[in-house]
C-alpha cells in the first residue's frame, strides 16, 4: 500500500495552522496505511496525539532543515487506552477544532466555553489562540474540564487541548 | 497552571481613587492651592498628594493587583494583603492631608501626623509591594513588561522613603544640616521618582501588554522596548544617586538632574515610537474608545516632553514647573488612567457577571456593557480642558485656569457616570442581562468561584 503523503510546508510558510489538515488526512487513512508528513519543524506535540491514536513515528531531518515524519500504525491497531482527565497523553484525538487566534479577548473564551457545552464527557477540543487564555483557566476548573496547553516554537500561538468533563 | 482570577479588591481601589480625583479637581476648580498660592505652599502639597497618592497610586496599585498575575501568568500571592493595604494607604493619606491642612492653618493638628501618615503609607505600599513582588518573584524569569513594574515598584519604595524623611523633618522629629538640606533640595527627586519612576514606568509596562492584548498587536519583545526600560532605570538610578548631593547641597545636583532628564527623555521618545508601532501593527482595524482616548494621553505625554525641552532652552523651567506638572499628571497619567479604566471596568464586570453562565445561555459582549458614542465626547472635553488649563497656567491667567478645571471636573464626572453605568450593567439590553445578579459597585465579589 502506498503511503499517504501530506505536505503542510506551504501552509506553514503562509502562516497557517496545519493541525486540522493533518487530522483530516489521518482520518482518511486506510487500515494499515502510513502517513508521510512533510513539515518545516519537528512536530513534537503531534507525536503524542498520534501515539494516542496508536501510530508510531519516525522523524527524519531533510537537508534544507525541513522534516519528514512517517506515522505508521502500531502492532495492535488502536491501543486500548483509557482516557484519563489528568493524563493528556491518553486523551482521544480532538473531535473539535477552534481557531481563535484572530479574536480579541474575551471572544476566544466565549467560543471555547460555548463549544464545550455541546461536547460530551471525554471528548477533546483543540483550540488555537493568540495568547495564553489566563481568565479561561479558572472557569475550566470550575466546570470540571481538564486542559493542557503550550506556546508554539515561535511563541506566537498558544495551543490548547481541553478534555470535556462531566456535565454539571 | 491556574491562570488569573479577578482581583477581589481592585474595584474598591478604583472607587477610592476616583473619589480622590474628583476631590482634587473640585479643590482646584475652587481655587485651592496652586496657582492661587505658591507651588511649595501646604495647600498645594495637600492637592498634590491627594492626586498622586489618592488618585494615581491607588489606581495603579488596584490595576497592578489585577494585571500583574496576567503579566506573569501566575495567581496573585498573599491576596489577603490587598484589603489591609488599601485601608493603610487611605488612613496614611488622611493623616498626611490633615498634616498639610494644619500647616495651612485650615485645621489644627499636631505636625506629627505627617510622619505618622508617612509610616502608614509605608506599611500600605509595603503590603502592595510584598504581594506583587512575591507574585513576580515566583514567575522568574520575568517578561519585559513585568520588569517595568519591578522598576516602578523600586521607584515607589524610594519615593515613600524620601517622603517620610521630609515628613520627619517638617514635624521636627528629625534634624541636622543634611536632613534639612535634603528637604530644601530633594523635593524634585521625590517628585521624579514618584511621577517618573513609579507611575510612568508601571504605566508603560502595563500599557505594552494591555495594548497588544486589546488591539491584537504582536507583543513580541522588541529591542527598543528593552532600551526604554534601561534608559528609564538609568534615569532613576541617577536620581537616586543624586540624594547625597541634595543632602550636601553641593553643586552637582542640577547637573545630575539634567543627566536623569536626558536619559528619561530618551526613554520617553523610544516609548512613543513603540506605542506608534503597536497601533500600526494591530490586526484589529477599528479600535475601541479606550484605545482612542488613550491617544490623548500619549499626545499629552509628547506635549509635556516638548514643553519641557522648550522651557529648558528658554531657561524658564523653574517659573513654569507647575504648568508642566499639571499637563503631565492630568494629561498623560490621568488621561491614560481614565481611558484604560473604561475598558478594565467593563472587562472585569463582564467576567464577574457572565463568566459562570458563558456558553450555557446567551451572554452580552463586553462592548454591550459600554456606551461609546455617549462617552467619547467627554474624553474629548476632558483633554481639551486640560490642554487649555495648561495654556492658562503658562500665560498666568488663574481665573481662566479655574474655569477650565471646572470643565475638566465636569467631564471627569461624566466619565465616572459612564463607569457607574457599566458597573451596574445599565447599558446592557434587558433580554441579554436576564436574571444576572448585579455586582456591587465597589465592594469585592462576595463569592470566589469554586469547582461546581
Amino acid at each position: 500500500m502506498t503511503d499517504h503523503e501530506l505536505d503542510v510546508r506551504p501552509l506553514l510558510l503562509n502562516g497557517g495552522e496545519p493541525f486540522g489538515a493533518i487530522m483530516a488526512a489521518v482520518n482518511q487513512l486506510q487500515a494499515g496505511q502510513r502517513l508521510k508528513l512533510l513539515v518545516t519543524f519537528k512536530p513534537e506535540p503531534l507525536f503524542n496525539v498520534m501515539a494516542a491514536k496508536g501510530y508510531t513515528h519516525e522523524a527524519t531531518p531533510l537537508d534544507n532543515g525541513d522534516w519528514m515524519v512517517i506515522f505508521a500504525p502500531g502492532d495492535g491497531g488502536s491501543p486500548a487506552v483509557v482516557s484519563k482527565a489528568d493524563a493528556p497523553e491518553t486523551w482521544p484525538d480532538p473531535a473539535h477544532y477552534l481557531d481563535c487566534s484572530e479574536l480579541d479577548p474575551p471572544e476566544p473564551m466565549v467560543r471555547i466555553l460555548a463549544m464545550l457545552e455541546t461536547m460530551s464527557e471525554g471528548e477533546v477540543l483543540f483550540a488555537l489562540l493568540g495568547r495564553e487564555p489566563l481568565f479561561l483557566f479558572p472557569e475550566l476548573q470550575a466546570r470540571g474540564h481538564a486542559w493542557a496547553g503550550d506556546f508554539d516554537e515561535a511563541g506566537e500561538a498558544y495551543r490548547l487541548m481541553i478534555r470535556a468533563g462531566a456535565k454539571s | 497552571m491556574l491562570g488569573a482570577s479577578l482581583s477581589r479588591w481592585t474595584m474598591s481601589y478604583f472607587a477610592a481613587a476616583l473619589a480622590c480625583l474628583i476631590g482634587a479637581e473640585a479643590l482646584m476648580a475652587a481655587g485651592f492651592g496652586f496657582p492661587t498660592v505658591a507651588l511649595a505652599a501646604p495647600e498645594t502639597l495637600l492637592l498634590v498628594h491627594l492626586t498622586t497618592i489618592g488618585w494615581l497610586s491607588l489606581l495603579m496599585a488596584g490595576a497592578l493587583l489585577q494585571f500583574v498575575p496576567v503579566l506573569v501568568a501566575r495567581p496573585l500571592q498573599w491576596p489577603d494583603l490587598s484589603a489591609p493595604a488599601l485601608l493603610l494607604i487611605l488612613a496614611g493619606l488622611a493623616a498626611l492631608l490633615s498634616g498639610f491642612a494644619s500647616m495651612a492653618g485650615i485645621i489644627s493638628a499636631p505636625l506629627e501626623v505627617l510622619p505618622v501618615g508617612g509610616l502608614l503609607l509605608m506599611l500600605g505600599f509595603g503590603a502592595v509591594i510584598a504581594t506583587l513582588g512575591r507574585t513576580m518573584w515566583q514567575a522568574r524569569p520575568l517578561t519585559l513588561p513585568a520588569k517595568f513594574v519591578v522598576a516602578g515598584l523600586a521607584a515607589l519604595t524610594g519615593t515613600v522613603a524620601l517622603g517620610e524623611t521630609f515628613a520627619l523633618t517638617i514635624s521636627g522629629l528629625a534634624g541636622g544640616e543634611e536632613v534639612l538640606s535634603l528637604w530644601t533640595h530633594g523635593v524634585p527627586l521625590h517628585a521624579l521618582l514618584g511621577l517618573g519612576g513609579w507611575m510612568t514606568l508601571s504605566a508603560m509596562g502595563v500599557s505594552y501588554r494591555l495594548f497588544a492584548m486589546f488591539m491584537l498587536a504582536p507583543d513580541a519583545e522588541h529591542f527598543s522596548t528593552r532600551l526604554v526600560l534601561y534608559a528609564g532605570i538609568a534615569s532613576l538610578l541617577v536620581v537616586a544617586a543624586a540624594t547625597p548631593f541634595a543632602m550636601m547641597a553641593t553643586a552637582g545636583l542640577p547637573a545630575m538632574l539634567l543627566v536623569a532628564g536626558v536619559s528619561g527623555l530618551i526613554a520617553l521618545a523610544l516609548y512613543g515610537r513603540d506605542i506608534v508601532a503597536l497601533y500600526r501593527q494591530r490586526k484589529r482595524r477599528v479600535i475601541e474608545l479606550n484605545a482612542q482616548a488613550a491617544i490623548g494621553g500619549f499626545a499629552a505625554l509628547g506635549a509635556t516632553v516638548l514643553l519641557l525641552v522648550g522651557l529648558l532652552v528658554a531657561g524658564q523651567l523653574s517659573s513654569h514647573i507647575g504648568a508642566l506638572t499639571y499637563l503631565f499628571v492630568f494629561g498623560w497619567l490621568t488621561g491614560l488612567g481614565l481611558s484604560k479604566l473604561y475598558k478594565i471596568i467593563a472587562f472585569m464586570t463582564w467576567l464577574e457577571c457572565f463568566a459562570p453562565v458563558m456558553g450555557k445561555r446567551q451572554t452580552p459582549r463586553v462592548q454591550d456593557l459600554v456606551d461609546e458614542p455617549h462617552a467619547a465626547p467627554w474624553f474629548g472635553a476632558y483633554y481639551a480642558a486640560v490642554g487649555f488649563g495648561t495654556l492658562t497656567l503658562l500665560v498666568d491667567l488663574p481665573i481662566a485656569f479655574q474655569l477650565f478645571v471646572g470643565v475638566q471636573l465636569f467631564a471627569t464626572l461624566a466619565i465616572v457616570r459612564h463607569f457607574y453605568r457599566t458597573r451596574g450593567l445599565l447599558n446592557v439590553p434587558l433580554e441579554l442581562r436576564g436574571s444576572t445578579a448585579l455586582p456591587h459597585l465597589f465592594r469585592p465579589q462576595s463569592i470566589i468561584r469554586s469547582p461546581s
